[in-house]
């Protein structure tokens, strides 16, 4: 790992980073920091450039440019050193499905050189009962839960969670969570690629979105672009014989009552409220929201979800296009070299 | 073991240095390669349990009649070497071509690349394997042909080792490269058995090949009559020919150095999606 000149220490330092399949640009300049002990998500579309970007940290593929940093190391060459240092899960579940949970952990523990005990890894994913069933008898949880502890047992500073929850029912899910967050509470850092908004909203210190190749935006989850600041929506719905033009401000018709979209809530409300006490009039089903993660989401992704071999280098920046109104998103995306 | 930091000493060096620790490596990874081959019973009986049951029933219906094309031996002289081929290639070919495409399919491969295990010791592990189950279905033949059939074992027990060692390496050769032709999962046992089942029947494995034959130039052309060649010339020692079938070794090395080439250069690591 790298000591940084604030103090801090870097796990992963990506800059400029591309990659080509035949005509098709899969990544077009992408460049983010993971501090080490950071739950880092990568949030995207399908072909959006999350996983080769996770593949080309992994070392099991080669970047077409820009330079990356893994635990201080370049990881194009695969250095077995820096592999020991690396959990990863990936997203099928791969594992020899004749062997018992119990010698497939304890096979993969000795490709390390300070593993976990296998009997704490079968305990901390919760397959005790397991331990000496074959991979083939398991449930699917059951095969996800041990894919898990082989990205464990290595006792990995930097770990890499590709969709972890992917088809689990909501229990198990949560069940997945409480591990990452037990990971991240003994110092390992987590990068994690998802597209469920409410598991980056969950597990996440900072998220990155990636669409078409680049990073469109990046920051924790609850300011991605600008949505702490940006703007709040206020409904409500007025009795028969009042009409809207009675209001102190401005609102439109919405399907049930009114609305209105204003970056200065505090004031508004005051406005409507003072309004309503001093009519005895009431504001019937006052609601104030803001965006969400996912509204945010869906505008930066927004015709962005198929990578085209056409059109680079043209546009303004990412991130331009996507920041609607209010503050424009934190980024450290697109750097062109 | 623990991890040798690079001390400027070129790679080569430290590989050699941690030369006993990677053997040992590869001897602990071939024992889970056993234990999860043997524990696949579909798989263990179709690779061993076929080589003996072939020879069986071949041998009871007429085995033991003398042969006309060998020149008036009987036949279960020419079966038990050529069973013990067989062994050799569907263990090799057969076995191990179907075994990488699933693993490569079902992202196993893709794992194991991903863990610090060095390549070679994956590698080493897994052909391992294969030729431990190639010798123990050569072994478990032989017993059969000599305490079932008083076969007359090889005389020359140093060209029959060669030709199984030969045998391995060019089955398991062919068998990673055809492994990287076939495209699924679905299509790897179609594909990969048909071509071994015709190809056995062509080259001469349920009866000898008459020498000049239509068939005989067919099979000429592949490595699977060459091996059964092979194989026999040890025990065919009663007529006086010679024990080393140099040229139908060659045959099979040719094929089997091709097949490396094949496999290095189309190798994948990750599964292969249409």
């Amino acid at each position: 790992m790298v000591d940084r000149a604030d103090g801090g220490r870097t796990a992963v330092e990506v800059d400029g980073l591309t990659k080509r399949y035949g005509t098709v640009e899969a990544l077009r300049g992408v460049s983010f920091t993971v501090a080490a002990g950071e739950v880092f998500a990568l949030l995207g579309p399908n072909g959006a450039g999350k996983t080769t970007t996770v593949e080309i940290l992994e070392g099991f593929r080669r970047r077409d440019g820009g330079t990356v940093a893994v635990l201080g190391t370049d990881p194009a060459g695969r250095p077995r050193s820096l592999r020991q240092r690396l959990g990863i899960v990936l997203q099928e579940c791969a594992v020899e499905s004749n062997l018992t949970v119990r010698e497939v952990l304890t096979r993969n523990a000795g490709f390390y050189p300070d593993p976990r005990p296998v009997d704490e890894v079968i305990e901390l994913v919760g397959l005790g009962e397991k331990a000496d069933s074959r991979v083939a008898r398991l449930s699917g949880g059951q095969q996800r839960r041990l894919d898990v502890g082989l990205g464990i047992i290595g006792r990995p500073e930097l770990i890499f969670l590709d969709e972890p929850t992917t088809g689990f029912d909501p229990s198990a899910r949560r069940g997945a969570w409480e591990l990452v967050r037990s990971l991240t509470a003994g110092g390992t850092t987590v990068i994690l690629t998802t597209h469920y908004m409410d598991e980056a909203e969950a597990l996440a210190d900072r998220v990155a979105v990636v669409a078409a190749g680049r990073i469109v935006a990046e920051g924790p989850p609850s300011s991605l672009g600008g949505r702490d600041v940006g703007e709040a929506k206020i409904r409500f719905a007025l009795p028969r014989d009042v009409a809207a033009e009675d209001l102190p401000v401005q609102v439109r018709r919405a399907s049930v009552g009114f609305e209105l979209s204003t970056t200065d809530e505090v004031e508004v409300l005051h406005a409507l409220t003072s309004w309503s006490i001093a009519h005895d009039i009431p504001l019937v089903g006052l609601t104030v929201e803001r965006l969400t993660l996912e509204d945010v989401y869906l505008r930066l992704t927004a015709d962005k979800g198929a990578v085209r071999s056409t059109d680079a280098g043209t546009d303004t920046g990412p991130g331009e296009a996507a920041a609607g109104p209010g503050r424009r998103p934190r980024r450290a995306a697109g750097r062109q070299s | 073991m623990s991890v040798a930091e690079p001390r400027g000493a070129s790679g080569l060096g430290e590989s050699a240095r941690q030369l006993p620790g990677e053997l040992r490596l590869v001897v602990r990874q071939l024992r889970y390669e056993q234990l999860s081959f043997w524990r696949n019973r579909f798989g263990a009986i179709f690779t061993v349990g076929f080589s003996v049951v072939f020879l069986l029933l071949l041998a009871a219906g007429g085995g033991t009649q003398r042969s006309s094309v060998l020149g008036g031996i009987e036949e279960i002289q020419y079966y038990v070497p050529g069973f013990a081929a067989y062994g050799v290639m569907s263990a090799c070919y057969n076995n191990l071509g179907i075994q990488i495409v699933v693993r490569r399919q079902t992202g196993l491969l893709k794992r194991l690349r991903l863990s610090p295990i060095a390549t070679w010791v994956l590698f080493g592990a897994v052909l391992a394997n294969a030729a431990v189950v190639s010798i123990v279905q050569v072994g478990l033949l032989l017993a059969i042909g000599r305490l079932g059939f008083h076969v007359v074992l090889p005389h020359a027990w140093l060209a029959f080792v060669l030709a199984v060692l030969v045998g391995i390496a060019s089955f398991a050769a062919l068998g990673v490269a055809v492994s990287t032709l076939v495209p699924s999962q679905e299509s790897a046992g179609p594909i990969i058995s048909l071509v071994f089942f015709v190809l056995l029947f062509l080259s001469g494995l349920w009866f000898p090949l008459t020498p000049g034959s239509g068939l005989a130039q067919v099979a000429n052309y592949f490595p699977i009559h060459h091996l059964i060649v092979a194989f026999f010339a040890p025990f065919d020692t009663l007529r006086g020919a010679s024990p080393w079938a140099w040229r139908d070794l060659g045959v099979v090395a040719i094929w089997g150095v091709v097949a490396t080439v094949v496999a290095l250069r189309r190798f994948e690591w990750e599964p292969r999606r249409n």
